[in-house]
């Protein structure tokens, strides 16, 4: 039974690891760049340190531990295994790790030379692991919503880098581009097709199996995927023809789209059958209300395009779409993979003769929920800040910077716990044979 | 627990990991020879698959309206 329990195919703890221990970094960096910057930061999307902090934490963090999981979850979601996952695993994590720091550089400074070195990287780095998925993922037919919205996922990933390569090499080379229209694009792409469809395609797997909630309906988990594809080829499709009307139209269509999934979301947690409500799940709900928000002033923008030149509207959007959607959903599902892979590990090691330690040990809630409370803390104060941002900026920025210091803290102390019990599991393995 | 396709049945939609698998792989033990068995999940289960193809055990999946995974499993 216990050989059976093992995924051969999955990969050594260290693969995910590095990237998980990484992401955090760059939120903390995200943090103290606000803090750094104060109100000035709020002025507008278009400052460099704006465009900084925003790719911190979309490449640095989201795509960084994205990229982390799949590779540690493809197998297990999908059936597909990656070849080689340790060596994608380090060509991945350095190149997108050296990538974002060269390319934050490159927005912060205005240096052509980071820019265009980033540019090439990322782009590489990105085709590297593109390239593997598509080995493991090309014999593998869709029988469920989950692979066909991870291939959709995956296609997406492609257009969001190619429109972010253009843009980092026209604005490294004067090419003449118009940047503003490209930049939603682009972040339409890398948002709604890459990071909001394969948002969905694990949670169809994970809300019910870490949540025990009923399944998602399988109707409308077979077109979410879909349908959001379509709506940005439209809205991509309306960019080249400068047909504006089509572009909000797609825009308040892909709003619609995500917040039904986020509200089906939220209507399926509300029946679950864990009666406490731990971690992840409060999580969740943070992300998905985020989210929500986020989404309504999408939709509200696109119908009513004034509303977008309001003061401090694109900045309330990002960080309710970024700071309270994506990234807590986000550390929702790490709080639950983390203890799980340490565990999984440590039982393979004691070869059902030493148990593994409870979950519990590995990663207290206690700490989690500290954490995440500190978290939600952090992003109100961003909000606020938004607002006023004479206030509070530095104060927020600090803030982020801690809960998400604090997030590196507890990961890391499931890592020093599983150093300890190794050691402790292959003493009284060597006890157990050694008496044979 | 009964089923049209087959009165053997594991229901494991609200059950956490592993049980689903332990409770399957406890009742493929106790089929006979040409019997089968029905896994309910709101998952397709990848890591069981790979061990009933080693096992040598055929599968068959079908996904339900209501996001129900019904996997008919042969002895």
């Amino acid at each position: 039974m216990q050989a059976l329990m093992s995924f051969e195919s999955a990969p050594p703890y260290a693969a995910p690891l590095r990237f998980f221990l990484t992401a955090p970094l760059f939120a903390v960096l995200a943090g103290l760049l606000i803090a750094f910057e104060g109100p000035d930061i709020f002025v507008s999307r278009w400052m460099p340190a704006v465009l900084a902090v925003t790719h911190l934490l979309t490449l640095g963090f989201m795509l960084q531990m994205m990229l982390g999981a799949l590779i540690q979850i493809l197998p297990v979601v999908a059936g597909a295994n990656l070849p080689r996952p340790l060596l994608l695993a380090t060509i991945v994590h350095a190149g997108l790790t050296s990538g974002a720091l060269l390319l934050v550089g490159g927005f912060y400074f205005g240096l052509p030379v980071l820019l265009n070195s980033a540019a090439v990287l990322l782009a590489l780095t990105v085709l590297v692991f593109l390239a593997a998925a598509l080995q493991a993922l090309i014999g593998v037919p869709s029988t469920s919503p989950t692979i066909r919205g991870l291939k959709l996922a995956m296609f997406s990933l492609l257009i969001v880098i190619a429109l972010g390569v253009v843009m980092a090499l026209a604005m490294a080379n004067g090419w003449p581009l118009p940047l503003p229209v490209l930049a939603d694009l682009h972040a339409g792409w890398g948002l709604g097709g890459w990071a909001g469809v394969l948002l969905a395609a694990i949670a169809y797997v994970v809300v019910p199996m870490f949540q025990l909630t009923p399944g998602y309906p399988a109707r409308p988990s077979w077109w979410y995927p879909l349908t959001m594809l379509a709506l940005l080829l439209i809205w991509s499709g309306a960019v080249l023809v400068d047909a504006p009307g089509l572009v909000r139209l797609s825009q308040a269509l892909a709003a619609l789209a995500g917040l039904a999934f986020a509200g089906l979301t939220l209507r399926l947690q509300s029946k679950r059958r864990r009666a406490r409500a731990d971690v992840t799940y409060r999580y969740w709900q943070l992300g998905l209300v985020g989210s929500i928000f986020a989404l309504f002033m999408l939709l509200t923008a696109a119908i009513w395009p004034a509303a977008g030149e309001l003061q401090g509207w694109t900045m309330i959007f990002g960080i309710l779409l970024i700071g309270g959607g994506f990234l807590p959903l986000i550390i929702g599902m790490l709080y639950k993979i983390v203890p799980f892979l340490t565990w999984l590990h440590l039982q393979n090691l004691g070869q059902a003769k030493v148990p593994a330690p409870n979950m519990s040990k590995i990663l207290p809630s206690l700490d989690m929920e500290r954490q995440m409370k500190a978290y939600t803390a952090a992003i109100l104060l961003l909000l606020v800040a938004a607002v006023w941002p004479e206030w509070l900026s530095r104060v927020a920025g600090l803030s982020f910077a801690l809960a998400s210091g604090w997030l590196w803290l507890n990961l890391f102390g499931a890592i020093r716990r599983y150093a300890e019990y190794k050691v402790d599991i292959e003493a009284k393995l060597a006890v157990i044979l050694a008496a044979r | 627990m009964t089923h049209a396709k087959t009165p053997y049945v594991v229901d494991a939609r609200y059950l956490e990991a592993p049980e689903p698998f332990v409770k399957t792989m406890e009742m493929l033990d106790h089929l006979k020879e040409g019997e089968k068995m029905l896994l309910l999940l709101f998952r397709e289960p990848h890591p069981l698959y790979k061990v009933l193809k080693q096992n040598g055990h055929a599968y068959e999946t079908e996904l339900l309206p209501d996001g129900t995974f019904e996997v008919l499993i042969s002895r």
